[in-house]
């Protein structure tokens, strides 16, 4: 017994000598004014000597420095001149602040057990203090989703800051889509004996798929006024599917899934889904323009799920979906400690065929944020809109100039010490390099 | 009622025998009943023999007594007491011969699947003096295990084969072999000679022994096993008495068979000949025409199966895009591989073992022939060459005088489709496949009914490729089909027929009997009405099957080879060329720094000049550089693609593992690779033990064989790995058995094994020091008979020694910065040097030791937070090791990152503020330092290798891509060229996709598409024990 208190106390002795991520910005006091910057401001403008300026946590004007002049008593001036300003990057479909360490179960707090799960909340895990949150907004990421994924039914998503005293404080939007991993037309196959995978039809399917479409019309029959006597959870969470108000991720990358995805919720009655994954979306490109549904790619930094495909396939997907029409955002999906390089999946899909950076700067800003139905508050720099905004030195899409020096939610300014730059330092002092 | 039942078995009993008596005296055995010993003296006569695939004589006589050939010939005289079968218009060839059958052996225990949840067997459970790895058996008598099993031995009889070499098909090495024919007699007569081969494979087969779970543990078990052998035969049993080393050493002699698996098996199992002076006679798996030039430069006679792939479905376009070009090409021309061989020149026997259906082996082999083999060519390898390559050409193969009495008696050419093989004789024993007495009847016939039964003329039609089952129909008026049911048995003729197409119930039935070429008799109308009825032969039957060979030349063309044998592959293998890059950005990694506007000329695979405004020498082709950037081909320190297997991780050491016995040359990641500017990689071994194996330094030259990879004269690298893998901390609750558990027992395994390597290397200087008349002189226990014995060879000890003798040398998977000293310590304290510390995640707490030390490190650019024991990782890590002196390199450990390693390195420019130069430099010359390449390798300059990257924009940007990608002066990648083949390639899969629509419409089977996904290996993947998408 005694043994077992000086583990617990033990591990509670490591968690607080971990957890010493910076305190959240406070709330904005004064008038801010960033001056002489390039502002790229996700709309496709790119004002090359701008100046932005935010008052209580929203913006109050973005334009040309050289013809305001600013009332240094009312406003605080800060030169970003040779800098570039960017609207905070957001990164979609993230298990950001749901895991931690990956080998040790026990920070793990993103696969619920159970197949039909709308109404498990990814915000409730969502981990503020996090160790990875302060690594990624250090790249710019000022806004994350926390997914939920497991399951056939997943859950129920939320858009969270990357700074926060907890998860109340750190949302900014709540419950924003149900998430549903469609039942594959493959199905993946792992011979233990000759530890091989093969991709085999997927012969559950046909069962899957109409235990799916039951519960949708389960749901939207409660929806529209089904009593029961007691609430029931499940329906209850997925109510905002049937009006609009909550979008439904659908997790499907072969192509007969996208369209039969899509066209699932169309007779399902629901009017908002975003098909995420996507990674054979080149070959229904025109299909999902057509019926205007927009796509949350699968990190780009992986190969060709084929032998035979291009090479570069997956770097070239976003090109090719813009030039379909199709809106595009970016994601780093499941991989959550590595989230800290989706600025550099855009950089990526400019040098294969996105056509300039700014259309790549909005696949992590403006299209997300439309997409994920936020881009009324964020996601470009517009009078209106939130202040959420990042300062780089440079083209924040390329790894040698993505060197974030200030960063803004809401205006309150963000503290971009973490762990690495602590340890950084700790270290040079250690050998006295500068 | 009983008793007849048992008359009538006995009685077909008696039928399916031919009435023989046993054919050879069985002297020693008693006898329940009366002699019945006869003369067993047949002549056949008339006969077209075929008696080698040379010799076919018209007309002929072959004469047989008591299950031997007396003689053969067309002036042979039959002497009186001989049974005499007239063969006339009928061919006998000799029986044929299977070398790779599992006939008679017993069935190889099922083993249980273990993986997960159960605890490694760390050593063999066969109890007994045997060798100390389950899957080294080569004290296998597969003599003893042999039982005649009459139901399989007619499954084979019937194709044709009268003996086959048989071995139980369990094991690396495998035991004897035992030479059989497929007579239903006693094991007595029908094992032919016991223990005349000798058999290996590359699978373990039921050993449930952990060791070896990966192709590079399997060669090495197998080496050493060699070397133990003919170590056994020089000290004798003194030290040990092992019966599996007894056998082995003995078998050493004999005709040895290597079960490879496919090409690669073959190239692989050939080298491990080589080390031995032996060469395998190798099982190959049929797509050997892929690799052709190097496996004829094996020199090794192969066993071919003729089991070719099934086409898929591929109407559905979208679904068809999960079929591989690779595997729609092998569908075309696995059924020419045999021919290709051919016309190499390399030689070969054909075996049935691989089919799905054995019964397809006649009409398989038939397409081989009609894809190029000649029928000589076929016969030889089912008759001759097997038996010349067991050394039982005296007993098999050929009609010739005092040979065994096996052959087959067939209606005509034994590989024409229509072909009847109507007697299987063995070892001068008939079985009879089909009744040589009945008449072909094939042919029309006009058929009268009398009382004419309508007013239509019947024409009866006996057609077909087989006369023994053939098809028929009658025409009405030559327009109207009917299909009559024909029963004809010897000489009764039984037919029923609905005359009127319209009143299909309405049966007339006709009874009768054969009169020559006539048939007739009577029978009923379906009114019951008695009539009488003939039918005359009016036009013999026209065989179809002499058309079966003009198919050959009908048959749509092949598509060509690739290099390697895939979708992203070349027509043609690069070449070097001399060729001057102009006016770009030269990065040279030498003091001259970055040159911009500068030209580079390469000739011979080699930098020649770097300079402004060189020219062009005639011939050199000329790449326009303007605007971009020439740099080193980048090398990857750590990987894992190409290799077939990862982790040898069933013991705490592996130093005897080979990577380069697991290579891949036709990984379609190499391609990949070469997209993303990467011309060399360190192929390493995973990390699940503390001594892994030995690394394979390559250049990724896509199209070579794994051979052609290897850099020539590199120095040698081994793994070692430290912390959570090693400990298998996270291999779940059963393993919590192997040494070591924990980081201080990982610091023992390396004192062990290095004291231990220490002795090793000191009793071989002891013992190479001295003369061979010294030797000759000792005394003491290495000695027999007065003569100083050589130390045992030990694979896992010479690889240790190399390390203490400098000549190999150390890239240690480590990440936490107090396994990062112990490691030193160590090394300080035996007097060795760690070269590298590969992740070395916390080489930023300790750099200053490692500068100290003088290891490199070799680390990821940014990974972190997938274990515990990279929970302190910083992407500053780089930055802070090379400041204190210590020669870093960014590596991938991964084949999707590898192909952005440029990215990666310009990470250092944000995490820390490395020079853009020297971040270059991290993936190009340090890494080239750290793998002591960089004598030839890793900048830019006269003399040097040509492996070169044109990029379009600056190689550190995020929007770089390379233009070229050369190595050794051939270019192996280009924008261009990538397009051209990916035109090219979708030409071909539209070519095999209408041949494959049109060979499912013709009625061939098909298979549905299952896309094959290729594994990206990590580090920590394990065979058989890790899931697939763990994380490192």
């Amino acid at each position: 017994m005694k043994h077992i208190t000086n583990t617990i106390f033990l591990c509670l002795m490591l968690t607080s000598a971990w957890a010493q991520n910076p305190a959240p910005g406070l709330p904005q006091q004064k008038a801010i004014a960033l001056m002489g910057g390039t502002i790229h401001t996700g709309t496709g403008q790119v004002i090359p000597n701008g100046y932005i300026t935010f008052d209580k946590g929203v913006i109050t004007g973005v334009g040309d420095a050289s013809t305001v002049r600013m009332n240094t008593n009312e406003v605080q001036v800060i030169d970003v001149a040779g800098r570039h300003v960017y609207p905070g990057l957001i990164s979609p479909a993230s298990l950001v602040g749901l895991q931690e360490v990956a080998s040790v179960r026990a920070t793990i707090d993103s696969r619920e057990v159970g197949v039909l799960n709308p109404n498990v909340r990814a915000l409730i895990a969502y981990d503020s203090d996090s160790e990875i949150i302060p690594t990624i907004r250090n790249n710019g990421i000022l806004i994350t989703q926390a997914m939920p994924v497991g399951g056939t039914v997943s859950g129920s998503s939320s858009i969270m800051h990357t700074d926060g005293w907890n998860w109340q404080d750190a949302v900014l939007r709540k419950d924003d889509g149900i998430w549903l991993n469609w039942p594959g037309y493959y199905a993946r196959d792992f011979d233990f004996d000759t530890f091989q995978s093969t991709v085999k039809k997927n012969d559950k399917r046909d069962e899957a798929i109409r235990a799916v479409q039951l519960v949708f019309a389960e749901a939207k029959a409660y929806a529209e006024g089904a009593t029961l006597a007691a609430a029931n959870l499940k329906f209850e969470a997925m109510r905002g599917l049937f009006t609009g108000k909550q979008n439904l991720y659908v997790r499907a990358d072969y192509a007969k899934d996208i369209i039969e995805a899509v066209r699932f919720a169309k007779a399902a009655g629901v009017p908002k889904v975003v098909i995420v994954g996507a990674e054979d979306s080149d070959k229904v490109a025109a299909f999902l323009k057509e019926n205007n549904v927009p796509v949350i790619l699968s990190p780009l930094h992986r190969l060709p799920n084929r032998e035979d495909e291009p090479v570069d396939l997956p770097y070239r997907l976003p090109g090719i979906l813009q030039k379909a029409g199709v809106t595009v955002g970016l994601s780093y999906a499941e991989e959550w400690w590595r989230t800290r390089n989706l600025p550099f999946l855009a950089g990526t899909a400019v040098g294969f065929g996105v056509t300039d950076r700014e259309e790549a700067l909005k696949m992590v800003t403006a299209n997300t944020a439309k997409i994920l139905g936020i881009d009324g508050q964020v996601g470009t720099l517009e009078t209106g809109k939130q202040a959420t905004i990042v300062v780089s030195k440079g083209d924040i899409l390329d790894m040698r100039t993505n060197v974030i020096e200030q960063a803004f939610i809401q205006g309150r300014q963000v503290n971009l010490d973490d762990k690495h730059k602590r340890l950084y330092n700790k270290f040079k002092t250690k050998y006295g390099q500068k | 009622m009983k008793k007849q039942l048992i008359t009538g078995l006995l009685l077909s009993w008696a039928m399916l025998t031919g009435w023989a008596p046993q054919t050879l005296a069985q002297t020693t055995f008693p006898r329940n009943g009366v002699y019945d010993e006869r003369p067993n003296l047949y002549a056949f006569t008339n006969a077209t023999i075929v008696v080698d695939p040379r010799t076919t004589l018209q007309n002929a006589t072959l004469l047989i007594r008591n299950g031997r050939i007396e003689a053969v010939g067309n002036a042979v005289s039959v002497p009186a007491g001989a049974v005499v079968i007239n063969l006339q218009g009928k061919r006998i060839y000799p029986g044929l011969i299977d070398l790779d059958s599992d006939y008679g052996m017993p069935d190889l225990p099922k083993r249980a699947p273990g993986g997960f949840n159960a605890p490694p067997q760390l050593e063999s459970n066969k109890k007994g003096p045997y060798y100390w790895n389950q899957a080294i058996q080569p004290e296998t008598d597969a003599g003893q295990l042999f039982k005649v099993v009459n139901a399989k031995a007619e499954e084979l009889r019937k194709l044709g084969f009268g003996a086959v070499l048989t071995h139980a098909h369990d094991g690396i090495a495998r035991g004897n072999g035992t030479l059989v024919t497929l007579a239903d007699d006693r094991e007595n007569t029908v094992v032919l000679r016991n223990g005349l081969s000798q058999h290996f494979s590359f699978s373990k087969g039921s050993s449930t022994q952990n060791n070896p779970n990966s192709i590079m543990g399997v060669v090495a078990v197998l080496r050493q096993a060699f070397y133990d052998a003919d170590w056994y035969k020089k000290t004798g049993p003194g030290e040990q008495a092992n019966l599996s080393l007894d056998a082995l050493s003995r078998a050493a002699g004999l005709p040895a068979f290597f079960e490879a698996g496919d090409k690669f098996g073959v190239l692989r199992a050939d080298r491990i000949g080589d080390e031995f002076g032996r060469q395998f006679i190798i099982r190959g798996g049929g797509d050997e025409y892929q690799r052709i030039d190097e496996i004829k430069a094996t020199g090794a006679t192969l066993i071919l199966p003729v089991s070719y792939p099934q086409a898929y479905d591929v109407e559905d376009a979208w679904d068809a895009d999960n079929v591989s070009l690779a595997e729609m090409k092998h569908w075309e021309m696995a059924p020419a591989n045999p021919a290709m061989l051919a016309q190499a020149g390399i030689p070969f026997a054909l075996t049935s073992a691989g089919l799905k259906t054995r019964a397809d082996f006649m009409a398989n082999v038939r397409k081989a022939i009609e894809n190029g083999l000649t029928e000589a060519q076929a016969l030889e390898a089912l008759t001759t060459r097997p038996a010349q390559l067991i050394r039982a050409d005296d007993l098999l193969g050929s009609l010739a005088v005092g040979k065994l009495a096996n052959f087959i008696v067939t209606s005509g050419n034994l590989f024409a489709a229509d072909n009847v093989i109507y007697e299987n004789w063995i070892r001068g024993k008939q079985y009879i496949l089909a009744n040589r007495g009945i008449a072909d009847l094939r042919g029309t016939y006009d058929l009268n009914i009398t009382p004419q039964a309508g007013a239509a003329a019947l024409k009866l039609l006996i057609t077909g490729t087989n006369p023994d089952k053939p098809d028929y129909q009658i025409m009405a008026n030559d327009t109207t089909k009917l299909t009559p049911k024909v029963a004809i048995d010897n000489n009764l003729v039984s037919m029923q027929v609905a005359l009127d197409k319209k009143q299909p119930n309405a049966l007339t039935r006709l009874t009768g009997y054969r009169n020559g070429s006539t048939l007739q008799g009577d029978g009923q109308l379906a009114s019951g009405q008695v009539v009488a009825w003939s039918a005359t032969l009016s036009k013999p039957f026209v065989s179809t099957a002499a058309t079966a060979k003009t198919d050959t030349a009908k048959k749509t063309p092949m598509g060509g080879l690739l290099y390697p044998f895939v979708g992203m592959g070349n027509a043609k293998k690069p070449q070097p060329q001399a060729m001057l890059i102009r006016n770009a950005t030269v990065w040279t990694n030498e003091k001259d720094g970055i040159l911009t506007t500068s030209d580079v000329l390469v000739t011979n695979g080699k930098i020649a000049q770097v300079g402004k405004n060189l020219t062009a020498p005639t011939g050199a082709s000329v790449i326009d550089g303007t605007g971009k950037h020439l740099t080193n081909g980048i090398i990857d320190e750590h990987s894992h693609i190409a290799l077939f297997s990862i982790n040898e991780g069933s013991q705490s050491s592996t130093a005897e593992v080979r990577m380069a016995d697991a290579i891949n040359p036709d990984d379609v990641n190499i391609y990949r690779q070469l997209a993303g500017g990467v011309t060399s990689s360190q192929l390493l071994h995973g990390s699940a033990n503390a001594i892994g194996g030995q690394s394979a330094l390559v250049k990724l030259k896509w199209g070579e064989p794994a051979d052609g990879l290897l850099i020539k004269g590199a120095d040698g690298f081994i793994k070692f790995a430290l912390g959570e893998n090693v400990k298998q901390a996270n291999w779940g609750e059963a393993n919590r058995v192997r040494f070591p558990q924990t980081r201080m027992g990982v610091e023992q395994v390396y004192m062990d094994h290095f004291i231990r390597a220490k002795e090793y290397a000191k009793a071989w200087a002891e013992y190479t020091a001295k003369s061979e008349e010294q030797r000759g002189k000792s005394k003491g226990k290495s000695t027999t008979a007065g003569t100083l014995v050589a130390p045992r060879r030990d694979l896992e000890l010479d690889a240790l020694a190399e390390i203490l003798n400098k000549k190999r040398f150390i890239t240690c998977h480590s990440y936490v910065q107090s396994e990062i000293n112990m490691l030193m310590h160590v090394a300080d304290s035996l007097g060795f040097k760690v070269n590298t510390f590969t992740h070395i995640l916390e080489g930023y707490k300790v750099a200053d030791k490692m500068a100290k030390h003088g290891v490199g490190g070799s680390t990821f650019s940014d990974w972190w937070a997938y274990k515990m024991e990279v929970k302190d990782a910083i992407p500053y890590n780089a930055a802070l090791m090379a400041r204190e002196g210590v020669t870093v390199s960014i590596n991938s450990d991964d084949a999707e990152m590898a192909r952005r390693l440029n990215q990666e390195a310009a990470k250092t420019v944000e995490y820390g503020g490395i020079s853009e130069e020297d971040a270059w430099k991290m993936v190009t010359l340090n890494p080239a330092k750290l793998l002591h390449l960089d004598s030839h390798m890793g900048s830019i300059r006269p003399g040097k290798d040509a492996d070169l990257v044109l990029w379009n924009n600056h190689p550190l940007s995020i929007y770089a891509r390379p233009d070229y990608t050369i190595i050794d002066g051939a270019i192996y990648y280009s924008q261009t060229s990538d397009e051209q083949n990916r035109t090219a390639m979708q030409a071909e899969r539209a070519r095999l996709i209408q041949k494959m629509i049109q060979a499912k419409a013709g009625g061939q089977t098909t298979t549905r598409p299952t896309a094959r996904r290729q594994r990206m290996w990590h580090c920590e993947d394990i065979e058989g024990v890790m899931a697939e998408g763990e994380n490192k």
